[in-house]
């Protein structure tokens, strides 16, 4: 019987331990706000007064909660985001994908250059289209509507839309293309019956990213709207602060509230994070 | 009727020319095989017929319709793709019908047609499938299915075949046979593979450089070549083609071997004047192993440089007028490297061939 050579020890390889450690550190470092958010939620304002934030609670006091959930202007901030969030959201990505397929498809003279121009629009500091944008909606008579929220998100959001959907469309074989075409599709049949299907993770990835920018966003709301039948989710958690203290608890609670629908979309949208929908479409 | 007419089409991208004035007519019905080297504009050539590239100038004519200005879908035409180009979210059953339901039919026709063309292809057991589920041949099927269920006045396949294995482009080649034989439509091919143009095709179109250099019959193409380049390119091996100067009746080789030309060239030819010899490997063969009957021909020994043994024939690689030049062995028997062996080589078959311009003197 032949003698079984004993297994080589194996070196030890300190680079898998370093990048787990590292990883454990920073996972740690970005759950701690969540983590400080949580606990917080579910103690009394006394509790935290007291100083002890990052003890875990004696009981599970859930006051805060519905205080927030029954309090009538969460409903109307909820009901406000989601007003700006999904019009701001559907608009960027539709035109987004319009302006990606005309870039990455049907290629013009001057094209690349203005594809280059649009993307440009992403590096605009807000601040410095902040006034103008505030005077103009101004003179028009929509300061305190949800109008311009709705407006400048979408239009914030074209140049990211378009980016990614563009180098998406631009891996969709142009054979496809010139297929669906020679069988007597329009070009708006191609986008919707044969690109637009393929693109499904593109798709994904910017509805949870667009949706969780616009639902999550101070700035804008805070700069277009006054009255409190206006604001939206995110700046009603401050509005929650009392006059003469600040209602941790309770706006730990609405923070956990508001932060669902964004959970949802992720996880929805999930399942779409397909990989590699074009295999066997083209020789391979 | 779908005759196909092009009438000194044109294709310039910016100050290159691609395609320079091809005039082609094709009949209804027939099989039409464009090849040619890479980037010799076949591909575009047909991709213009497609109605996928705009012609820069002349005309093209499917039946009696000018369609130099009609969108590809106003063509009646069907497209193979060298890629396949199957919708891949989409199952076997809805790759061959989409067409048919962009073109508005009902469900019932839509599923009748399609059934008709799986049967054709033999597609009925994977008409659930995704083409990521299929091999390379039944995407292959998929492809032509596609084509066909539309009743197209005109199929056109651009390098179909080009990425099967050597086996499965045999198989397929017999079934695109099959497929015109049965659906009889005019059908437009594009191929570099010169044995795909010769097994295929009724008549064969072969471009260099955006021109057509000949049209002709496969027969027509091998046996008369027009010139050096058709010589070469069709036939596998390819001809041999050697560099000589005119001396009387003769021909003389670089290495100083005189082969005597034919008679009806031989008068026009002047001494000291350049020309090509060319004679294909067939027409190259030791004594006793060749076609050769009763033929002309001169005996030349040589030692054989390779041989390459094909099993009910060698071909044999030797020296001659300093080049490597290779001949057929029928019933062959073994040899060895450097062993002398009589050649003779076939004159009924010899081409000359202008020194300068390669234009075939023969023709």
């Amino acid at each position: 019987m032949a003698e079984s050579t004993p297994m080589p020890a194996r070196r030890f390889d300190p680079w898998p331990a370093t990048i787990f450690v590292m990883l454990a550190v920073l996972a740690v470092l970005f759950l701690l706000p969540t983590a400080g958010v949580v606990l917080s939620s579910l103690k009394t304002t006394h509790d935290i007064s007291m100083g002890d934030l990052w003890s875990l609670p004696a009981t599970l006091y859930l006051g805060n909660f519905r205080e927030a959930l029954s309090n009538p202007s969460v409903h109307r901030y909820l009901l406000n985001t989601l007003l700006v969030t999904l019009p701001a959201t559907t608009g960027s990505i539709t035109l987004g994908v319009l302006a990606g397929y005309v870039f990455a498809k049907l290629p013009f003279r001057g094209s690349n250059a203005l594809f280059l121009v649009l993307v440009a629009g992403m590096f605009f500091p807000p601040q410095a289209i902040l006034v103008p944008l505030f005077r103009m909606f101004n003179a028009v008579g929509l300061i305190d509507t949800l109008w311009p929220v709705i407006v400048v998100h979408t239009a914030l959001g074209i140049p990211i839309c378009t980016l990614l959907m563009r180098n998406f469309f631009a891996t969709v074989p142009n054979a496809l293309r010139e297929a669906a075409i020679m069988e007597g599709a329009s070009e708006w049949q191609v986008l919707t019956r044969v690109v637009l299907p393929l693109s499904l993770p593109a798709l994904a990835v910017l509805a949870v990213l667009q949706f969780t920018w616009i639902w999550n966003d101070f700035l804008w709301p805070l700069i277009f709207t006054k009255s409190d039948d206006k604001r939206t989710i995110m700046i009603g958690i401050v509005n929650l602060k009392g006059q003469y203290s600040v209602a941790w608890g309770v706006q730990g609670a609405l923070s956990l509230v508001a932060s669902l629908p964004t959970l949802a979309v992720f996880l929805f949208f999930q399942r779409y994070f397909i990989k590699g929908m074009t295999m066997g479409a083209v020789k391979g | 009727m779908a005759e196909v007419t092009l009438e000194n089409v044109v294709k310039r991208y910016g100050d290159t020319t691609a395609v320079h004035g091809v005039s082609l007519d094709i009949a209804h019905n027939e099989f039409v095989v464009l090849v040619g080297p890479s980037g010799c504009g076949k591909s575009t050539t047909l991709r213009m017929i497609a109605g996928l590239e705009e012609i820069s100038d002349g005309t093209i004519r499917i039946g009696d319709r000018i369609v130099n200005g009609l969108p590809p879908r106003a063509r009646n035409i069907s497209m193979v793709f060298q890629s396949y180009a199957l919708y891949p979210h989409m199952n076997v059953r809805d790759n061959l019908g989409f067409g048919l339901k962009i073109a508005g039919l009902s469900k019932d026709e839509i599923a009748r047609r399609v059934n008709e063309a799986a049967e054709i292809l033999g597609l009925d057991m994977l008409m659930d499938r995704l083409p990521a589920h299929l091999s390379g041949g039944q995407r292959q099927r998929v492809a032509m299915g596609r084509a066909i269920v539309r009743n197209p006045d005109v199929f056109l396949f651009d390098e179909p075949l080009s990425n099967l294995d050597a086996k499965l482009r045999g198989q397929m080649r017999v079934e695109i046979k099959k497929l015109h034989q049965r659906v009889g439509t005019t059908i437009i091919y594009v191929t570099h593979d010169q044995v795909e143009a010769m097994t295929l095709a009724d008549r064969i179109v072969i471009m260099r450089d955006g021109r057509v250099e000949q049209v002709g019959t496969p027969a027509e193409v091998f046996e008369t070549p027009v010139n050096t380049f058709v010589a070469g390119f069709i036939g596998s091996p390819p001809m041999n083609q050697l560099p000589a100067t005119v001396v009387g009746a003769a021909a003389r080789l670089a290495d100083g071997v005189t082969i005597p030309l034919p008679a009806d060239i031989a008068p026009r030819l002047k001494d000291g004047q350049n020309v090509t010899l060319g004679f294909r490997p067939d027409g190259f063969s030791p004594a006793g192993h060749g076609m050769l009957t009763d033929a002309a021909t001169v005996t030349i020994a040589r030692d054989i440089l390779i041989a390459e043994p094909l099993g009910n024939e060698s071909i044999l690689t030797v020296e001659l007028g300093g080049k490597d030049v290779q001949g057929k062995m029928l019933n062959p028997r073994v040899l060895r490297s450097g062993e002398r062996v009589d050649f003779l080589l076939d004159l009924s078959h010899l081409h000359v061939f202008d020194g300068e311009s390669g234009r075939n003197l023969g023709v």
